[in-house]
């Protein structure tokens, strides 16, 4: 007799997918000129040098050819793009004056809750704009700068100048290029020496006009000393054509300081995810990665840590769900520069229902990395025969005074360990359930609460028979 | 002669990852070159065939199109095995380079017959040269007698362009090893290609030690339900050598099974890409893939780079990899200098112990020690 599969349930949608009418101030019409940077320019009345630097990388992105390795972006056409979209709000610092349609989306998604319980400061973003940001008295007081990225290019040119694109630079890629020309909000954190954050900060992105793209931009600059915990969500709700992200994060660790960046990414699966995240860490410091990636119909997604600093350290912690039409290229990658430096990998996927996961990485320990230790591991869960499930990593090792272990693992769940489960009295469900969630655990135990709990929903098993 | 892309891996990556090929610059080619004569041919229970044409598909992989197409179009040696019965005893080609025979461009294809076992190895080494510029060493490789400026000059550039193509049918069980002891300012080009059918068994050792450039694509295809292959090599580099391996399974049977173990050591400037890949392909219930790789760094300018891929697509599968890299332990460098050895004998002893394991599956002797007294000429 055949055995019923057990079923993995996707996330519930219902709540990401609320659409709103795409009733916008400004919409930038389609495709990807001079012209349309200009405009976009005049609309977000930049400085001289922003818009040169614009314009520039425009000439970067159109030289640069597409990936020649991943997953297919021919589907990905920029004249069907709309790469700015201003929504019907000002940057408000009260949730009431929030315009209705906008505010309740958020409320859905559970942000302004969040603000309230468990959070230092929430930004949110709506389309191309940020409609609002908050933080608490006390940080304001310590010098915590904590605002959306049009205000930073305001209000700190000298710290934005010094800091912008130089970490990613726009011609690592084409689709920072891209960013380059047409990026839109997102954040900028400044904390200053020594000052810890205790509580999280929090930005939340929501493109909800169709056929459009986001291009947030984070800055973070964490002085020496200091410490963060900065948290990123996004998602959308599920339209027809193509919707693309293609957002840069900029970290900067200060010697002896920390960051921890954690992320849960959940695009609507007609969402091209080719996002771009980068932190350069220093002396002794730390930089530690948590990513939870479960939406996006394509994502190419690839973290990276420069270790620049003696004895700085960093961590990736990272889940990649992909389910029906979904392939996840996901990963990371770490340079270690600088002596006594270590990193520590700690990937896995699930994937099922004919999705792709893809774990792809690089590590490359420098000649001048001397006494460096990085342990790589990985792990990926294929549920059914229709699904693919990829590991291609990269180990590159250019001094002999290393330690360096990559190891990985692909399959099915154990029949030993349910069988083990069960001689313990546990029935057949409960064992597979657990050993699931057991998989996911070292992740969600890094993600705060309330993401852990969206997590353990998402892989919310509807136990009918064997996985296997 | 424009850069030469060789080895592509079966799915790309960043190109700045530095791993989807190897890029040669200023390769030269040999285009007119004699038949090569100086190989010995020991082989039993099988019809062996000079003349009998040889498969000319196109491998699946392969090193790329030009020295594909050199092989398969215009070799200098061709060798067809047929393998029928059992036979334990031990098979050899061996093929010598000196100044006569510099360019070997050798074809050959083995068709193990059904039931049929075999165990062969095949060698490509050299004589009337040396691999150390003094007279007086004890390479074996050394003619002694010989002033040293003699055997400076007889430090030849060889040429190796080969495929090696194996065809194993149902129920065969072959042992093949492939052994590499060319100089270190050769060029050494090989693909090997394996097709395994139901039940057959194939246990494949490379060691690869010779070669400005060594560079090795080995594919199997594990099409046969329970066919299985075992893969053991070991690499050796010294000075400015860079060794690219491009080894792949694909299993496609169910119950098939492939492991991949691979040591090796690099020493002065030499560089070595590993890139190993376990292709689980849809239908392989039940099957089963192991990959080590671990490198010895041995000096502070060796670099290793490594790509060990597992590509899915079957859930009821089992793959497992892992690399690591570094320095030889101190721990038991110092308790091996401690019982009166300098650093280099110490160095020498951990590199062939580490290398043991997989040169305790050549049965030959006489190659195996071969083999070793390589280890230490080229460690010296």
């Amino acid at each position: 007799m055949e055995k019923n599969k057990t079923q993995v349930e996707e996330i519930n949608r219902n709540i990401y997918d609320i659409k709103n009418k795409d009733d916008y101030d400004f919409k930038i019409k389609k495709g990807l000129t001079k012209e349309i940077i200009n405009e976009i320019s005049d609309q977000k009345k930049d400085p001289d040098w922003m818009r040169e630097f614009r314009l520039k990388a425009l000439e970067v992105y159109n030289k640069l050819e597409l990936p020649t390795w991943g997953p297919d972006l021919s589907e990905l056409n920029m004249n069907e793009i709309a790469t700015y979209v201003r929504p019907k709000s000002k940057l408000n610092t009260s949730w009431e004056d929030v315009p209705e349609d906008i505010k309740n989306t958020f409320d859905k998604l559970g942000i302004p809750e969040a603000e309230k319980t468990s959070l230092a400061g929430v930004g949110a973003q709506y389309d191309s704009e940020v409609v609002y940001h908050s933080m608490k008295e006390d940080l304001i007081k310590q010098g915590v700068i904590y605002t959306d990225m049009e205000t930073a290019v305001r209000e700190y040119p000298e710290l934005v100048k010094e800091h912008f694109m130089k970490c990613v630079p726009v011609y690592d890629h084409k689709f920072v290029a891209l960013h380059g020309a047409v990026w839109s909000g997102g954040s900028f954190v400044y904390v200053p020496k020594n000052v810890k954050v205790d509580i999280p900060l929090q930005s939340y992105f929501r493109l909800n006009s169709p056929e459009s793209g986001q291009f947030e931009h984070t800055l973070i600059i964490v002085e020496e000393g200091a410490s963060l915990h900065f948290i990123e969500g996004c998602s959308a709700p599920k339209y027809n054509k193509v919707n693309l992200h293609a957002g840069c994060v900029e970290l900067y660790v200060k010697d002896n300081a920390y960051l921890r960046y954690s992320t849960i990414e959940n695009w609507s699966k007609n969402m091209l995810n080719l996002n771009t995240k980068k932190a350069i860490v220093g002396k002794n410091a730390k930089m530690d990665w948590v990513s939870g990636s479960f939406g996006s119909k394509i994502s190419m997604l690839y973290p990276m840590s420069i270790l620049n600093g003696e004895g700085s350290k960093t961590e990736f912690t990272g889940i990649s769900f992909a389910g029906k039409g979904q392939n996840l290229d996901n990963g990371f990658k770490v340079i270690h520069n600088a002596k006594n430096t270590s990193s520590v990998i700690n990937a896995k996927s699930i994937s099922k229902n004919g999705g792709t996961c893809t774990y792809r990485s690089l590590v490359r320990i420098n000649e001048n990395a001397k006494n460096s230790k990085c342990s790589v591991s990985c792990e990926s869960l294929m549920l059914d025969d229709i699904s693919k499930s990829d590991t291609i990593p990269v180990n590159d090792i250019r001094t002999d005074e290393v330690e360096f272990s990559h190891e990985a693992k692909i399959g099915k769940i154990s029949d030993k360990a349910i069988f083990y489960l069960m001689s313990r009295g546990l029935s057949e469900e409960d064992a597979k359930a657990m050993i699931v969630r057991g998989f996911a655990y070292p992740i969600s135990k890094e993600l705060p609460l309330e993401y852990a709990v969206e997590m353990n929903n998402l892989i919310n098993l509807e136990l009918e028979g064997a996985i296997g | 002669m424009p850069d030469l892309k060789l080895n592509e891996t079966p799915v790309r990556t960043a190109r700045n990852f530095n791993c989807n090929n190897i890029v040669l610059k200023d390769l030269k080619i040999p285009e007119n070159y004699k038949a090569f004569n100086n190989i010995e041919i020991d082989i039993d229970n099988s019809k062996i065939d000079l003349e009998e044409e040889i498969s000319s598909s196109k491998l699946t992989y392969g090193l790329g199109d030009l020295l594909e197409e050199q092989a398969m179009k215009s070799p200098n040696k061709k060798i067809k095995l047929n393998i029928k019965g059992k036979s334990n005893k031990e098979s050899i080609i061996s093929f010598n380079f000196n100044e006569e025979n510099k360019n070997l461009i050798d074809n050959i294809e083995i068709i193990a017959e059904e039931n049929s076992k075999a165990n062969i190895f095949i060698k490509y080494s050299f004589s009337n040269s040396t691999a150390c510029k003094n007279a007086n060493c004890e390479n074996i490789m050394c003619e002694k007698g010989k002033n040293s400026e003699k055997l400076n000059n007889s430090y030849e550039n060889y040429y190796h362009n080969g495929i090696i193509r194996l065809f194993a049918k149902a129920n065969s069980s072959i042992k093949l090893t492939v052994v590499n002891l060319l100089n270190e300012v050769s060029q050494n080009f090989l693909s090997i290609e394996n097709n395994l059918q139901e039940n057959a068994n194939l246990d494949f050792c490379i060691v690869d030690f010779g070669g400005k450039n060594s560079i090795t694509n080995y594919y199997t295809n594990l099409e046969g339900e329970a066919s299985k292959n075992n893969l053991n090599a070991i690499y050796l580099g010294k000075d400015e050598q860079v060794f690219d391996l491009n080894y792949i399974g694909a299993l496609r049977g169910k119950k098939s099974v492939m492991n991949i173990e691979v040591q090796g050591a690099l020493n002065g400037k030499s560089k070595k890409n590993f890139k190993g890949t376990l292709d689980f392909k849809r239908g392989a219930k039940k099957a089963k893939g192991d990959e080590n790789e671990f490198c010895m760094l041995l000096s502070d300018t060796a670099k290793s780079l490594a790509l060990p891929m597992l590509l899915c697509e079957e859930e009821d599968v089992e793959g497992n990899h892992s690399t690591a890299a570094g320095k030889l332990g101190g721990k038991e460098l110092f308790y091996i200098m401690s019982r009166g050895f300098n650093k280099k004998e110490a160095m020498k002893l951990i590199v062939r112990a580490k290398f043991n394991k997989i040169l305790d599956t050549i049965s030959k002797e006489d190659l195996k020690n071969e083999i070793l007294k390589e280890i230490d000429n080229r460690l010296n």
